[in-house]
């Protein structure tokens, strides 16, 4: 057991968080928010610059071949600034993805500019409730020819579709003979074949909804084996998940912060906030889930940095940081009263982000049943 | 960052592991919650002395060996596993071998520490903390220790002295400055005494799950030579503070109904699906994974704990976090497991049909006490609140 990080992690977290500081202070977040792109080009860059977005990539591919730990703690430090932008989908999921199931000419088109920040992939893995479906997708790819496909359907909650340079989707195969598994394609994100709707998202955040009318799929779209599609989310999925939770834990102690600091300087009854008992213990509770999130999500990462078998530990992470920074943010709320309530203050933000990030990937009730299958009931 | 062992403390928790295995069969004890409540035995405590494993921590030169806490941790990981019968030495061990090695004098070093590592005769220690009108308000304190000579004279009463029966000696908190001027925090001294004094009476207190650990010890007149007491005059709050965090930092907290925990495992891996009902057995499926998260979290609070002294710093936060947190999910452990079992979990040790032979009952009974002992929840979070978030305290 040794809780301590790196000489180079620690450097590497705090120039992270000088990094989000600097560049991106609330006000910023906001106003990107409202912009058609819905992310800055000039920090993207910037991160793109650092090595970021090739963290964990083979230095083949232009990446750094680093530790999925630093990955993790890169994202603990953009959850606290709660920074929009395609890294999770472009440089982390559609990029595993890539880089897990496609072959060295795919890897070569494909992780150079992710890395780089020059092409911007995304993912399209929901159904119509939002929920991922790759075990079983709702999304068809009828073979029209040997190995020549048309995609039918709607993926949901697609990030940054209208920036995307191609999408990753899962569909089920239609052909004979019937192929067990479904498959992965990259599909371009735009074309006479897909309509993009742009959803109003409780965040601000960019995300679409993508539908495939007759798409034509050729041969060369098809990313890894056909019917392996399934194993290949699964097989990133402990490091999706992981970041996640990296992520939410950024946030809690940003709330925590927030929250500490505000009865601090609050007066009321003619003394702080803070010197009420009631509100001393709201505020201990919150260091507690803080505290206890942030050694659960560790774990995660770090277990899965060594390469040592981590389900129930992924599992029990996700399933404790998504109480955890949800509570968290309805009690920051509780404490900052009305001014916590209003679109100027940045409370919201992370209570959106709170609950947005409890239900991706499966709340905690979702992720118990995982803690319960991994210790065998 | 490293969520794992090194090859060498995989090692040692299997020489310990092996060790209680051995005596388990040897019939030495059984396993039972609560364990350290009533498993008192000096000679498996020298057992465990000969083994090197009383005073691990503590610093080479007084007969420890200067291991690490993540060291003693497994070690007491594995003693509540099995809840190995401690109580002998578990409390010099944990805090009043610290205290003396932190505060005591040379003589007191001299004397004790090496009796404390051998468990000799005559070294079960109790606190003498509580009084009837200092609780959580510890500094209210009214046993007085008045100063005659080269001794003190002790008046007054204590509460809640667990084990105070069977100790010899207890680590007393009193008042040695009555000047109302002076803050109640700087006006009490440490000592440490012998209960076999003239003047000493000890009664028992039964609990409400029938058990006798508690006590009310008197003094009435008690002559305490001046070379028994603590440090300076006055100097019992500093000394405490430091004293609760280790007292805090432990994995008793966490693992005093352990044996609740496992047998519970075992009975839902045998519960028969469709008996009991699907819709039954999925809130079980549920509430048994968050009790198995609760528990694992707790484990790394407490190895957290450890590992910050073992980093030189003073585990305040840390400790009363962990604490606050681990008792909290003993009692939500005792209340589910009742649950799950139904009203045959209520039974009496010793009723045909009481579900594991009413451990069950006796651990629910046990449960308010958690979040008292050794500071209330209450008191932990203030202490989170205004040592860890440094939040006013007006």
């Amino acid at each position: 057991m040794d809780f301590s990080l790196s000489e180079e992690t620690k450097m590497l977290k705090s120039n992270a968080e000088k990094f989000m500081k600097e560049k991106s202070p609330s006000s910023f977040v906001k106003n990107i928010l409202k912009e058609e792109k819905g992310f800055s080009a000039t920090i993207w860059k910037e991160m793109a610059d650092l090595g970021w977005l090739g963290l964990v990539y083979g230095d083949q591919y232009g990446g750094s071949g680093g530790d999925f730990f630093d990955l993790f703690i890169l994202f603990e430090e953009m959850g606290k600034a709660g920074l929009p932008s395609p890294f999770f989908c472009s440089a982390v999921f559609a990029g595993l993805l890539i880089n897990e199931a496609g072959d060295e000419q795919v890897k070569k088109e494909y992780l150079p500019g992710i890395i780089e920040g020059k092409k911007i992939m995304t993912v399209g893995l929901r159904n119509d409730r939002g929920l991922y479906d790759y075990p079983d997708p709702a999304l068809e790819a009828q073979e029209v020819r040997e190995g020549s496909y048309r995609i039918q359907g709607t993926r949901l909650l697609v990030p940054y579709a209208h920036v995307a340079d191609g999408i990753v989707v899962c569909a089920k195969l239609m052909k004979s003979p019937p192929v067990s598994g479904p498959c992965l394609f990259i599909t371009k994100s735009k074309g006479p074949a897909i309509r993009l709707t742009p959803l109003r998202t409780i965040t601000g955040e960019k995300d679409f909804a993508v539908t495939y009318a007759d798409f034509p799929a050729r041969p060369q779209d098809i990313l890894g084996m056909p019917g392996k599609g399934t194993t290949y989310v699964e097989k990133i999925l402990p490091k999706l998940i992981a970041l996640k939770c990296g992520e939410m834990v950024g946030g809690l102690s940003k709330v925590v912060d927030m929250t500490v600091d505000y009865v601090k300087q609050r007066v009321q009854f003619g003394k702080p906030l803070g010197a009420l008992q009631v509100v001393q213990h709201y505020c201990a509770d919150m260091t507690t889930l803080l505290d206890t999130a942030r050694l659960i999500a560790y774990q995660a990462g770090s277990l899965i940095s060594a390469g040592l078998p981590c389900e129930k530990e992924v599992a029990m992470a996700k399933a404790w940081c998504s109480d955890a920074y949800k509570r968290s943010t309805q009690i920051a709320h509780q404490l900052h009263g009305g001014i916590g309530f209003t679109e100027e203050h940045d409370l919201h933000r992370y209570y959106k982000h709170a609950k947005v990030s409890e239900l991706d990937f499966g709340d905690s009730r979702y992720q118990r049943q995982k803690v319960a299958e991994a210790m065998g009931f | 960052m490293r969520f794992t062992f090194t090859e060498e403390q995989n090692r040692f928790r299997q020489e310990v592991r092996d060790f209680f295995q051995d005596e388990l069969k040897a019939g030495t004890f059984v396993t039972k919650s609560g364990g350290l409540a009533e498993g008192s035995s000096q000679e498996f405590s020298q057992k465990m002395a000969q083994r090197g494993w009383i005073g691990m921590t503590w610093p080479k030169q007084y007969g420890g060996q200067g291991r690490t806490y993540v060291d003693k941790l497994i070690l007491n990981e594995e003693v509540f596993r099995v809840q190995a019968p401690v109580a002998y030495h578990f409390l010099a061990d944990r805090q009043i071998g610290p205290s003396i090695i932190h505060f005591g004098s040379e003589w007191q070093k001299e004397y004790f520490l090496p009796r404390f590592i051998r468990a000799d005769d005559n070294m079960k220690f109790c606190l003498l903390f509580s009084e009837p009108n200092a609780g959580s308000d510890l500094v209210n304190v009214a046993t007085s220790a008045t100063k005659d000579g080269d001794a003190y004279i002790i008046r007054g009463q204590k509460v809640w002295t667990s084990g105070g029966h069977q100790a010899e000696y207890g680590w007393l908190l009193a008042r040695t400055c009555f000047d109302p001027k002076v803050p109640r925090h700087e006006s009490c001294s440490q000592f440490i005494l012998n209960l076999r004094l003239p003047g000493v009476t000890v009664r028992p207190i039964i609990n409400m799950a029938g058990r006798h650990t508690f006590n009310e010890v008197f003094f009435d007149d008690v002559r305490v030579e001046k070379r028994f007491m603590v440090g300076p005059e006055n100097d019992a709050f500093k000394q405490i503070m430091a004293q609760m965090d280790y007292e805090r930092s432990g994995i008793e907290r966490l693992m005093q109904n352990y044996p609740m925990y496992e047998k519970l495992m075992e009975y839902v891996k045998r519960m028969d699906k469709k008996k009991v009902g699907e819709g039954f057995y999925s809130w079980v499926r549920d509430s048994i994974a968050q009790l198995e998260i609760e528990f694992h979290i707790g484990r790394l609070l407490v190895y957290y704990t450890a590992w910050t002294i073992d980093q030189g710093r003073r585990p305040s936060k840390e400790a009363a976090l962990a604490k606050a947190y681990c008792n909290q999910y003993e009692q939500r452990l005792n209340d589910l497991a009742t649950r799950i079992l139904g009203p045959s979990s209520l039974l009496r040790e010793g009723t045909p049909w009481a579900a594991f032979d009413g451990e069950l009952a006796e651990c629910y009974l046990w449960s308010p006490s958690y979040t008292l002992q050794g500071g209330s929840v209450e008191v932990l979070k203030n202490i989170v609140a205004q040592r860890g978030l440094n939040m006013p305290r007006k």
